[in-house]
């Protein structure tokens, strides 16, 4: 598909540019990525709450410099042991409309914002990493935003391969649920960078990720990707119980298999549903036919909604025993989930924060040396 | 706005029955008690005279002072004194404008006079307007969302509901999930809350089940609600209401969350079989989410403690204790 499709198939229908940034050369190039869509230009905090529940402003592409800390640690709690992941914050919502996505709760905060200042912004980053050598940081870019949906018109590839492949001590972590991978296949850059795609069961992939490439076609990426030398990584999460669930996981597998020579995987990581109370109502009225809050919801101990401990560990062991019969050691790993059920559903544990954090490190080492 | 004209308008007495009866579009006033303003005009007479607008027939509309207007009718009052302003001399937006400043100062607004007030104003006012200088006056967020709300409350919501929202017998909460609701299933879940007068937490609990077995089960809620089991809760003799409302969400409960309370179940039958001393209990932790089991053994003293510890130290079956779901007693 051309760049041009791409972008066109995107469907931004109004740039806004704060003031002061459309000078800055990152929003420069996004602009001319987008030179027949009308630009507003506003200042600072200008930008409203729109009441736009269903659609959440996903038209309209908000260009502005972020104030914040760029790299932050993934918001994990003590309750339940976390992989210690870093997010580099490079932008907030996304063009996909999952039904399940957290970013809804945002959607008083509406439109796809892109940090334009992500050169500086990286800049510090890059410095944290370089002064300290000792550590590993597996740094991702997709946990407020998809990694690659708006990729063609930001080309964010184009700016953080080569500075992230030049780091022996940092992965970054490209993660998505498209197919648009042409900025990657055109980049020389390949080590240090992990392309990584979640997954689902067709019945959910289809129902309930809007907007999202077919299963087939991510995995079609993923094995392009593989073949032209990048390490991936894959995510079953959020893993949903569905009427013959275990069928229709299987059949993801069975793509997987098809698609996927399992010794160039970094990580496989599992997780299953959850979700902050008031994302219920919200979830309700943007997808009234969502299957997805159908399950059986506890309040976790992190104040959020989770499956019943029995189902989650069911869905995990199913996953687990699938994923080791078609590789021994995939990288398997849980997320945001506690010792006991990482040792019933697994068979181990790292039993803490800190050993789940020494594990993936071992991976990447063990994967990029 | 003159804020002078209302004040310095003529002072008439009004014959009661040319007083239009409606609260007009204007009024703010919803669900409250008359009784006690009765006694007050009866006993001291009417201190502060309402404001009336001639409607260019021969009837007069309220704008303000529509409750005392409704006293003094009560009190069989054949005139009152008002004061009248001419349809030429003030535009609606001041009319509404003068009431909802009135009422501000005197009282707080229930959610249903809010949503009145919010409509009103929609008439004249743009939305952005509504939220930045109104909205914070009623003690609302200035928001798109919650604007909406309160304008379905006043347009959508039925009056049953709406008193029942006015008394504070049901949380907006509440309110907004029946909104969300077709009109037929809303009134059959409210008549079962005002008829098992479910408290403002049951009431949340008991929609929130309804909504999602519904969707689990494609049954309407409706057709939930007539089902026997529920049925025969609504029409045993031997429970009173409160105790037929728990039963309703126990049996709701049961069919939203079948692991868990099959897990709660085997527990207790689990715990049931031990002979534990008295005021001994073990419980499972909240959901059985934590690993962490409780055991509480209340005593008086160190001798009773003693006893009690060695009565559980050498009980039978009390290393079966644990996760229902390990245990093969699924």
């Amino acid at each position: 598909m051309g760049e041009r499709r791409l972008v066109k198939d995107l469907n931004i229908k109004k740039v806004i540019v704060e003031k002061g940034v459309s000078g800055q050369e990152f929003a420069q190039q996004i602009l001319r990525r987008l030179p027949d869509i009308p630009v507003q230009t506003i200042k600072e905090n200008e930008s409203k709450a729109v009441h736009d529940i269903q659609n959440m402003g996903k038209e309209t592409l908000h260009l502005l410099p972020y104030k914040g800390e760029f790299l932050k640690p993934c918001p994990g709690t003590r309750e339940y042991i976390c992989c210690g992941y870093q997010i580099l914050n490079v932008a907030t919502n996304c063009p996909l409309d999952c039904s399940y996505c957290i970013l809804q709760s945002y959607f008083n905060q509406p439109y796809l914002k892109t940090f334009v200042n992500l050169e500086q912004g990286v800049e510090q980053v890059l410095k944290i990493i370089d002064s300290n050598p000792d550590l590993v940081f597996r740094i991702g870019t997709g946990e407020f935003t998809d990694s690659l949906a708006i990729d063609p018109i930001t080309r964010w590839s184009d700016w953080l391969l080569p500075l992230f492949s030049k780091r022996k001590n940092a992965v970054l972590e490209l993660k998505t649920k498209t197919d648009n991978i042409r900025g990657l296949l055109t980049s020389k850059f390949r080590d240090r960078i992990i392309v990584s795609w979640s997954l689902n069961s067709p019945f959910i992939a289809v129902g309930e990720e809007h907007r999202a490439a077919s299963l087939k076609k991510r995995l079609e990426a993923a094995r392009q990707c593989q073949s032209e030398g990048f390490v991936v990584g894959f995510h079953f999460d959020p893993l949903i119980p569905h009427p013959k669930w275990k069928e229709e996981y299987t059949k993801t597998l069975e793509l997987l298999d098809k698609y996927i020579d399992p010794k160039g995987i970094i990580w496989i990581s599992l997780g299953s549903l959850r979700f902050m109370p008031g994302l219920k109502p919200i979830i309700r009225r943007r997808h009234p036919d969502t299957c997805v809050l159908d399950g059986e919801f506890i309040m976790g101990l992190d104040g959020k909604m989770r499956y019943f401990k029995p189902i989650r560990m069911e869905l995990y062991s199913y996953m687990r025993k699938n994923l080791e019969k078609w590789h021994p050691d995939p990288g398997l790993y849980l997320c945001m989930e506690s010792h006991d059920v990482w040792q019933k559903s697994m068979g181990w544990s790292p039993e803490t924060s800190n050993g789940l954090k020494r594990y993936l490190d071992r991976r990447v080492v063990e994967i990029f040396g | 706005m003159n804020t002078q004209k209302f004040a310095t308008a003529d002072l008439h007495l009004i014959d009661t029955d040319r007083i239009n009866d409606s609260p007009g579009p204007y009024g703010m006033s919803f669900g409250f008690e008359l009784k006690p303003l009765v006694r007050s005009i009866k006993t001291v007479g009417l201190l502060n005279v309402p404001v009336l607008i001639e409607d260019g027939k021969d009837a007069k509309t309220v704008i303000s002072g529509y409750r005392r207007i409704q006293a003094v009718k009560s009190l069989k009052w054949d005139n009152i004194p008002c004061r009248v302003i001419q349809k030429s001399e003030s535009s609606p937006l001041e009319c509404l404008l003068l009431n909802l400043h009135e009422n501000l100062a005197t009282r707080n607004l229930n959610n249903v006079e809010k949503g009145m007030v919010l409509s009103h104003l929609n008439s004249y006012l743009p939305l952005n307007e509504i939220m930045k200088d109104y909205m914070p006056l009623l003690d609302l967020p200035s928001n798109e969302e919650k604007f909406d709300l309160f304008l379905k409350i006043e347009k959508e919501l039925d009056e049953n509901i709406k008193i029942y929202l006015a008394r504070g017998h049901i949380s907006l909460q509440g309110v907004r999930m029946l909104l969300d609701m077709d009109p037929a299933s809303r009134l059959s879940v409210f008549g079962l809350i005002s008829n098992l007068k479910f408290n403002i937490n049951q009431q949340i609990q008991l929609i929130n089940y309804l909504i999602d077995i519904s969707h689990i089960t494609k049954a309407s809620v409706i057709e939930l609600l007539k089902d026997q089991p529920l049925e025969n809760i609504r029409l045993n003799d031997n429970l009173n209401t409160p105790q037929k409302a728990k039963a309703v969400l126990r049996l709701l409960r049961t069919r939203r969350f079948p692991s868990l309370t099959e897990a709660e179940k085997t527990f207790n039958k689990m715990v049931s079989k031990l002979d534990l001393p008295e005021r001994v209990r073990i419980d499972p932790p909240l959901f059985f989410e934590s690993p962490d089991y409780r055991l509480e053994i209340l005593f008086k003293e160190g001798k009773e403690l003693r006893e009690k510890i060695g009565r559980l130290f050498k009980m039978d079956g009390i290393e079966e204790i644990g996760n229902p779901w390990e245990r093969g007693a699924w």
